[in-house]
C-alpha cells in the first residue's frame, strides 16, 4: 500500500478503488484475527496504527499523520462498535428473525410510516421552505417554530402531539393513540425540520439571476419554480428528505408515547395487524427477550436502512443532471 | 422605444440605504449604454426595468405602460454578466426556453447557427467557455424576439480577446435593436453606445451621444470616468483661462494632448511620471502641480521634463459646483 501510486493519489482522498479495497480487506482480516484471538481491543489499536501508517505512506507530513491519528480515534469510537456489533451477531438467529412474520410486519410499518411522514413533510415543507428562502416579515419567527422540534426532548414531543391531536385536541374525531395517523404525526413533528431546512438551503443557494432569466424570458412564477428553481434544488430537497426519513425511522421517544403499539392494515396478510415502530419493537424485544435477539433484529434494521439509503443515492446519481 | 422613470431604494453596504433615481428614454433601434463604476446602481436600474426588482415610477415599452406587468409580460430580453444559463438543461433547451411562452419566435437552431455555436446544441452549459456561454445566453434572448434588450455587463467576465470578439458580435446583433446596455467599461460604451448615460451613486450625471459624453463631459467625474484629462483651472495655460472665463476645469482627451518641442504661451511644463506601451500608442503620464495629465503619443519623450500643448479646439470647459469632488476621482 505504500507504493508510488498510493502516494500520488492518496492526498486528494480519492485513490484508485484497488487501494480502497486493499485497505478494507486488511481491516477485515485484522478484525477477524483479533476476534479469533478473543482480543477485540487489539483491533482498535490496529485501526489507530494503520491510520498513522497510511497517512505516513501518503506523504502527509507530521501534521497529516497527527490529524489522521487523532481522527481515527473518532473513527474507532464510531466504527469499532459497529464492526464488533456486526461481527458478533449469531447468523442462525439473524436468519430466524429474517423469516419471522412479526419482524416483517415491523419492517413494513417502520418503512411505511416514516415514508408517509416524509411525504407529508415534503408536500407541506417545500413550499414553506421556498417562502422562507425568499424571506418575508416574520420569517425568522417562523423559522424558529420550524426548528423548535429539534431542541424538544423526544418524549416531550410525544406528549405535545398527544395534547395537540389526541383526545380533546385540535381534531376531536382524529384517533392518534396507537394508530398510524398518530405515529405519522409524531414522526412528522420530530423530523419535518430536516425536510424544510434542506429545501430552504437549496433554494437559498439558487443564483437569483438564473431565476430572473426564466421570468424575463417568459415563465410566470409557477412555471419558473417548476422548470428552474425546483429541478435545481432537487438535490438539496432529496438530501433533506433522506434525513427526514432516516430521522423518522430512528425515532423512539415520541412514537413510544403516542403509539407504543400500532394497529395498521398489512397488505401481504390482507388484514389489520398490530406491531410497533422499529426502535420501539427492538426495545420491547430487549425487555422481554434477550440482548442476542434484539441484536439480530437491530442488525436486520440496520441492513435495510443502509440498503434503502444507498438505493436512493444511486437512483439520484443516475438521474444525474437533474438531481 | 423604452421610456423609464424609476426610483428604488435598497439596503446599502453601510448604514445608509442606497437609492437609484433615473429617467431616460431609448429610441427605436438605439443602444443606450449606461456607464458607471461598480456600485453606481446600474444593475439595480436594469433589474427594475425588467420588473424583477421592486421600484416606484414607470416603465413604458413601445408606448405601452408595462409598470404593472410582471417580468414575463414586458417583452424584454435580458443578457447577464455571469450568463445565468439553466445548468440543468442543454444549450438547445436553454435557447428554446422562451418559445413556449411566446407566439412569434425564431427557430432556436437558426439563432445558434447565426451566432456560430450551432455545434454546441446538445452540450451542457457547464462545459462551455465564457464566450460560448454568452453567445448561448444572447441566443436565448434573440429567440423570443423581444421588443427591447437589456444587457448587464455581458462582456465583463470574459478575457480580453474573447471580449473584443464578442463586442463585435454584440455590435452586429444590436445594430437595429432597441437596447439598454450597462457597463463600467468605457471602451465598450464608446463602441456600442449610440448614446451614453453616465451613472454615479444612483443618479445620471450626464446623458448624450457617445461623442458628447467622451469629448464634452459635463463634470470632472464624467471626464475622469470616460478617460478624459480633467485639469483644474490653475493648471491650464493663461490663454485657456481667458478663453473659458467661467470654467473651473478643462477637459481634454489624452489623444488630443500633444507633447511639444517648443515651449510657447499655450503650453505647460510638467514632469514625465511614466510611459506605458498600449496597443497602438504610448500612454505618457505627465505631472504638473498635483494634477496628472495623460498623453497618447506615437513616440515617448526622452526628456524628463516636457512641454505639453492643449489644443484649444479640443478643450472643453467644465463648470463644477463641487470643485472638491474633482480631485477625489475614482481613477
Amino acid at each position: 500500500m505504500s507504493t508510488a501510486a498510493t502516494v500520488s493519489t492518496g492526498r486528494n482522498g480519492r485513490g484508485p478503488i484497488v487501494v480502497v479495497l486493499a485497505v478494507l480487506t486488511v481491516q477485515v482480516i485484522a478484525l477477524a484475527l483479533s476476534l479469533a484471538a478473543g482480543r477485540p481491543t487489539a483491533y482498535a489499536l490496529f485501526m489507530l496504527a494503520s491510520a498513522a501508517v497510511l497517512a505516513y505512506a501518503a506523504d502527509a507530513g507530521p501534521t497529516g499523520v497527527a490529524a489522521a491519528t487523532l481522527g481515527s480515534v473518532l473513527l474507532v469510537a464510531l466504527a469499532f462498535p459497529l464492526a464488533l456489533f456486526a461481527a458478533r451477531q449469531d447468523p442462525t438467529l439473524v436468519a430466524a428473525k429474517l423469516t419471522d412474520p412479526a419482524v416483517h410486519r415491523m419492517l413494513y410499518l417502520s418503512i411505511y410510516a416514516p415514508l408517509l411522514a416524509t411525504l407529508f413533510a415534503l408536500v407541506t415543507g417545500v413550499p414553506l421552505a421556498y417562502l422562507l428562502a425568499e424571506g418575508f416579515p416574520g420569517s425568522t419567527v417562523v423559522q424558529s417554530v420550524v426548528d423548535l422540534p429539534l431542541v424538544v426532548p423526544h418524549s416531550v414531543a410525544g406528549i405535545v402531539v398527544l395534547f395537540g391531536f389526541g383526545a380533546g385536541g385540535a381534531f376531536p374525531r382524529l384517533s392518534v393513540l396507537g394508530t398510524v395517523v398518530g405515529a405519522v404525526l409524531a414522526l412528522t413533528f420530530v423530523s419535518a425540520p430536516f425536510a424544510v431546512d434542506g429545501a430552504r438551503e437549496a433554494f437559498e443557494s439558487l443564483d437569483p439571476a438564473v431565476v430572473h432569466a426564466a421570468r424575463v424570458h417568459g415563465a410566470n412564477p409557477i412555471s419558473a419554480f417548476l422548470r428552474v428553481s425546483l429541478p435545481l434544488s432537487a438535490r438539496g430537497i432529496l438530501t433533506g428528505a433522506i434525513l427526514t426519513w432516516a430521522r423518522a425511522v430512528s425515532e423512539f421517544g415520541a412514537v413510544a408515547i403516542v403509539a407504543y403499539t400500532i394497529r395498521f392494515f398489512y397488505p401481504p396478510a390482507g388484514e389489520v395487524v398490530r406491531s410497533a415502530h422499529a426502535p420501539v419493537f427492538i426495545y420491547q424485544s430487549y425487555l422481554s427477550g434477550s440482548l442476542a435477539e434484539s441484536g439480530a433484529i437491530s442488525f436486520i434494521l440496520l441492513g435495510v436502512s443502509v440498503a434503502i439509503f444507498l438505493a436512493i443515492r444511486t437512483a439520484a446519481q443516475e438521474r444525474g443532471r437533474v438531481l | 422605444m423604452i421610456e423609464v422613470d424609476l426610483a428604488l431604494t435598497v439596503d446599502g453596504t453601510g448604514t445608509d440605504p442606497f437609492s437609484v433615481r433615473a429617467a431616460l428614454s431609448v429610441a427605436d433601434g438605439e443602444t443606450l449604454v449606461v456607464l458607471g463604476p461598480s456600485g453606481s446602481g446600474k444593475s439595480l436600474l436594469l433589474e427594475a426595468i425588467a420588473g424583477v426588482r421592486e421600484a416606484s415610477g414607470s416603465v413604458a415599452i413601445d408606448g405601452s405602460d408595462v409598470t404593472e406587468r410582471p417580468p414575463e409580460a414586458r417583452g424584454l430580453g435580458y443578457v447577464f454578466q455571469e450568463y445565468a444559463l439553466f445548468p440543468h438543461r442543454t444549450v438547445l433547451e436553454n435557447v428554446a426556453f422562451g418559445t413556449r411562452y411566446h407566439e412569434s419566435t425564431r427557430e432556436p437552431m437558426a439563432v445558434l447557427d447565426d451566432l456560430g455555436v450551432a455545434d454546441l446544441a446538445e452540450r451542457s452549459p457547464d462545459t462551455l467557455s465564457g464566450g460560448e456561454s454568452q453567445r448561448v445566453a444572447l441566443a436565448r434572448s434573440l429567440v423570443i424576439q423581444p421588443d427591447a434588450f437589456l444587457l448587464d455587463e455581458p462582456l465583463a467576465a470574459l478575457d480580453a480577446p474573447t471580449r473584443a470578439e464578442l463586442r463585435g458580435v454584440l455590435a452586429d446583433t444590436l445594430a437595429d435593436e432597441t437596447a439598454i446596455y450597462v457597463t463600467h467599461d468605457r471602451t465598450t460604451a464608446r463602441a456600442l453606445g449610440d448614446r451614453v448615460a453616465v451613472l454615479d451613486s444612483g443618479r445620471i450625471r450626464q446623458i448624450g451621444s457617445a461623442k458628447t459624453i467622451f469629448e464634452r463631459p459635463a463634470s470632472p467625474f464624467v471626464a475622469r470616468f470616460t478617460g478624459a484629462n480633467c485639469l483644474p483651472r490653475r493648471t491650464v495655460p493663461p490663454s485657456l483661462r481667458e478663453r473659458f472665463p467661467e470654467a473651473t476645469h478643462v477637459a481634454i482627451r489624452p489623444e488630443h494632448v500633444r507633447i511639444s518641442d517648443v515651449e510657447t504661451e499655450g503650453t505647460i511644463r510638467g514632469t514625465v511620471v511614466r510611459a506605458i506601451r498600449e496597443e497602438t500608442a504610448h500612454r505618457v503620464t505627465v505631472a504638473r502641480d498635483d494634477c496628472r495629465i495623460d498623453v497618447l503619443t506615437d513616440r515617448p519623450p526622452s526628456a524628463e521634463s516636457v512641454a505639453i500643448a492643449l489644443p484649444e479646439e479640443h478643450c472643453h470647459p467644465i463648470e463644477a459646483d463641487e470643485p472638491q469632488r474633482a480631485d477625489q476621482s475614482l481613477l
